[in-house]
């Protein structure tokens, strides 16, 4: 072993040249796996035999340093499934490569990748619960979103949309009941935490086994808000259709960041180019969303922790209020915002634009003190410290294997944000930092999350410094686009952004018409929800909450 | 200071034999009433309407103001309100313990009020073992807790039940040995005694409250009443975000009333307690004893509504910790501390 180590860490980068990477080292790495292949929008494709995942991935891992599962997109063509790994570096997440696994139409199924990436597990199951596709060596293929007696798989092409679906509730018996997985352990009880209870934060079930007061075994069930959101957006128009939806997943004041995450991976798609100033509008009115979004991660993760609704809750609602107002002004809307557009924004600054500058001026000089005030009473606080330092940790290595992203990554020292590593908007002009904390536990996320409001603040100003200073005739908020958006046919692309909870990620594949014929969401709160197990295990009921709080998910989006 | 018991003032008021018993039993009862009616008022008052005003000035908001002056005919709304909810009772509950909780934690608080001096001579009962009866009684509400959370057929409260006793019996011991060391100072139980011994001028116009005395007590006993009454940071047994009600999940309507009003008796108990041992009971310029003993006892519910708007709640195995490692640990040193000075001072 000693031996291979160093001649493994040389070879991490396979195929990393000055400007990106070159796919024919990585295929020759391969070697005979690859049988064909295709190029995305993003990266180029390898095909590979359905049999050889768990060997090519991690080969792919070990080897060529791609220790970054970000998705799994699954979907049915006319001739054949087709599962594509969407993989990258944690280091340097322009360097991506797509693993496209064809599987036959009349018996769809491939090799798991859950052995190779922890996180490949969810997405898998809810590859197999929506298109289909069985992955064997899976270690628990369940349906994930719907409920377990749901009859077919809504995005497979034979799926009948009007076949009655029964879900009585005997066969969706009480896990009360049962009680099974105390029968081993006489010392342990079952507890259904939600889906309705006060810490989950939306309709989240936690089937839970109790030690005592400590957690001997732990397994989030999602999928009460399922909305077919994926689906909603196959069935709209590139350009004005879907955009209203991506308010709708994160729908805790993320609302831009959202829309980002669609015109990016559309833009991309149909080479539309965004014009400066209106870059800078979007990459303003985003960070005040992120400073909503984590302003209200922290009043709930105070709200889990002190215990009732406290000043604390209070203090942050207070200051998020500013910002929606600020976002009301600017959109006409406080939470659906519906802001940007394909190539744009909708419409320009709210006149007068001074007086708007000037109100944003007066939040962010406000801002210092009232964090100031949030330390006094939080984050300095000696009890709250007691139950946040060293609750809830996950490590590094954890958090690549479950492919957690934003604030969870970055609270375990994992320097990873899009908006640096794979710049988009405005960011790469501007002046600020990205927060990183080494603890990895529910403190340090907590701590991530202020101080990224302060750099959320700086952003913003040195937006509004570019804004009043841009000439009058130069203000183009909207590129050229064609009324109605025909991509290329079989173009394909996943493109991500950094919303407020992390990775968001869009992959689109167009068949020429007006809609795009996949449509898949890479949520950041669905693979962040999987670290919990990791993170609460053995220890007590209130410092799960905690970890559940300090994970900030939002079940819109977990669900979608 | 020393004045008559109620009963018999009440005899002499209505101009009947106070050597009778069954006038006493009558006098008595008449004097019970009284005084349960005072408490409960004060616990109307506390719980539908100043714990919300108190709350909304902690997080800036407005709370209740839209009936009646300062929204105070929220109280009878209230009260209207939680007493025609169905009265829902879920299967499988353990049925005479399930509905006796309720009555046992709300009753057992207001037993203790009978030894309390409030002033103006109101105070039902003086006997030699007054402190320890006030006690005895507080701290049988953790009986109520138990029966409401074996008995609720419910997992939550079940958990709840559980860390009620946990933390009862972490705290119980250091607040009696505190207690205790106001004895030592006071050389008596009887209550009446501990108040008059606080009379005396300590320096000055500071009057020889046993909060200035010996302040580490005081501030031990505001500690340890905190996790008695149940609220942050040691709302454990309730904890809504982490056990939903705790040993109260399964109740409503009636039920959930008398729960509710039992812990509001507590903590106005605690409150009457502290002001007893460690506030020169209802001593104070000016006003008459009893409006004093109020202001003292709605000081103490304002430090627990206080304490539960800012501090965060610790949990069960940290709470533990503080009880038997941390509390006890520093009452015993108190007690002992407190008998040598006594003991020297005394000699």
């Amino acid at each position: 072993m000693s031996l291979e180590k160093p001649s493994r860490d040389t070879a991490l980068d396979v195929g990393v040249t000055e400007d990106g990477l070159d796919y024919d080292a990585l295929a020759d790495l391969l070697g005979g796996h690859v049988l064909d292949r295709e190029q995305h929008v993003n990266a180029e494709g390898f095909v590979i035999r359905p049999d050889e995942v768990q060997e090519v991935l991690s080969t792919l891992k070990e080897e060529a340093g791609f220790d970054h599962c970000s998705c799994v997109t699954a979907q049915e063509y006319d001739d054949r499934y087709e599962s594509i790994y969407h993989l990258r570096k944690y280091n340097d997440p322009t360097q991506e490569l797509s693993i496209i696994v064809p599987s036959p139409k009349d018996d769809p199924h491939n090799e798991s990748a859950a052995r190779v990436y922890d996180t490949a597990d969810w997405h898998e199951r809810e590859a197999y619960d929506l298109v289909g596709i069985d992955y064997d060596d899976h270690p628990d293929l369940r349906r994930i979103l719907l409920p377990e007696t749901w009859q077919g798989h809504p995005l497979s092409q034979d799926y009948n949309q009007d076949q009655p679906q029964i879900v009585s509730l005997r066969e969706h018996a009480n896990p009360l009941d049962e009680d099974k997985r105390s029968e081993d352990d006489p010392d342990t009880m079952f507890v259904n935490i939600g889906p309705h209870h006060p810490a989950t934060h939306g309709v989240l079930h936690v089937e839970t086994v109790l030690d005592g007061e400590q957690i001997a075994d732990i397994e989030p069930d999602i999928g009460y808000l399922h909305r077919c959101e994926e689906q909603m957006c196959q069935q709209g128009t590139y350009r004005h259709q879907i955009m209203p939806y991506p308010d709708r997943w994160d729908y805790i004041s993320a609302g831009i960041l959202n829309e980002w995450a669609y015109a990016r991976a559309a833009e991309d798609l149909a080479d539309i180019e965004v014009p400066e100033y209106a870059q800078v509008i979007r990459t303003m009115s985003a960070e005040m969303c992120r400073i909503a979004s984590h302003e209200l991660a922290l009043a709930t993760f105070a709200l889990d922790v002190f215990g009732d609704f406290t000043a604390v809750f209070q203090y942050g609602i207070r200051d998020r209020e500013i910002v929606q107002n600020l976002l009301e002004d600017l959109t006409g809307q406080r939470l659906m915002f519906n802001y940007l557009r394909l190539g744009g924004v909708a419409w320009d600054l709210p006149e007068p634009r001074e007086e708007y500058f000037e109100k944003i001026r007066d939040f962010l000089d406000d801002l210092p003190h009232k964090l100031e005030e949030i330390h006094d009473l939080v984050t300095g606080n000696e009890i709250f410290q007691m139950r946040c330092v060293d609750t809830g940790v996950l490590s590094k290595d954890q958090v690549k294997q479950y492919g957690a992203t934003g604030p969870v990554a970055r609270g375990s020292g994992v320097d990873y944000d899009l908006r640096r590593d794979d710049p988009y908007g405005y960011y790469d002009e501007l002046d600020w930092n990205v927060v990183t904390e080494e603890g990895g536990d529910n403190f340090s996320r907590v701590l991530v999350r202020l101080r990224e409001v302060e750099e959320s603040a700086r952003i913003i100003e040195q937006c509004v410094d570019l804004l009043e200073q841009w000439p009058e005739d130069d203000r183009e908020i909207q590129a050229n686009v064609p009324r109605t958006l025909r991509p290329e046919p079989d173009k394909e692309i996943y493109r991500s952004v950094e919303g407020a909870k992390g990775e968001l990620g869009i992959y689109i594949r167009s068949d020429g018409t007006d809609k795009p014929a996949r449509f898949k969401i890479r949520s950041p709160c669905f693979s962040n929800l999987q670290t919990l197990p990791e993170m609460s295990q053995g220890e007590y009921i209130p410092d799960m909450i905690a970890s559940l709080g300090s994970l900030d998910i939002v079940l819109g989006e977990v669900d979608r | 200071m020393q004045s008559a018991p109620l009963p018999e003032t009440l005899a002499n008021l209505l101009r009947l034999d106070p050597n009778s018993t069954v006038v006493m039993i009558v006098t008595s009862l008449i004097g019970a009433a009284l005084i349960g009616t005072l408490m409960m008022t004060n616990t109307a008052l506390a719980g539908p309407w100043a714990k919300r005003k108190i709350t909304a000035a902690f997080t800036d908001r407005i709370a209740v103001d839209r009936i009646g002056p300062y929204g105070l005919f929220i109280i009878v709304a209230d009260a209207v309100r939680l007493l025609s909810k169905e009265l829902i009772v879920p299967e499988g509950v353990d049925r005479p313990a399930w509905d006796l909780a309720p009555l046992v934690i709300a009753s057992t608080a207001l037993l203790g009020f009978a030894v309390i001096p409030m002033g103006n001579g109101i105070q039902l009962a003086d006997p030699e073992v007054g402190l320890a009866y006030v006690f005895a009684t507080a701290s049988m509400a953790s009986v109520g807790l138990v029966m409401a959370g074996y008995a609720s057929n419910n997992k939550y409260s079940f958990l709840g039940g559980l860390r009620a006793v946990a933390q009862n019996l972490a705290y119980e011991i250091p607040l009696i040995l505190t207690g205790a060391s106001v004895v030592i100072f006071a050389g008596s139980l009887q209550m009446s005694e501990i108040v008059a011994a606080q009379q005396q001028s300590l320096i000055g116009p500071l009057p020889s409250w046993y909060a200035f005395v010996n302040p580490f007590a005081f501030v031990l006993f505001m500690i340890a009443n905190l996790a008695e009454v149940g609220r942050n940071p040691f709302d454990i047994p309730e904890a809504p975000t982490e056990i939903v009600a705790g040993y109260q999940t399964e109740y409503s309507s009636v039920y959930f009333v008398l729960i509710y009003l039992g812990e509001f008796i507590h903590i106005f108990l605690g409150g009457a307690i502290i002001a007893t041992i460690f506030l020169g009971g209802p001593a104070g310029p000016v006003l008459p004893g009893i409006v004093w003993f109020l202001i003292k006892i709605w000081g103490v519910f304002l430090f627990t509504q206080w304490a539960r708007s800012a501090v965060p709640r610790v949990r069960i195995d940290q709470l533990i910790e503080i009880g038997w490692k941390g509390m006890l640990v520093l009452s015993l040193a108190n007690l002992l501390l407190t008998a040598v000075i006594v003991g020297v001072t005394v000699q």
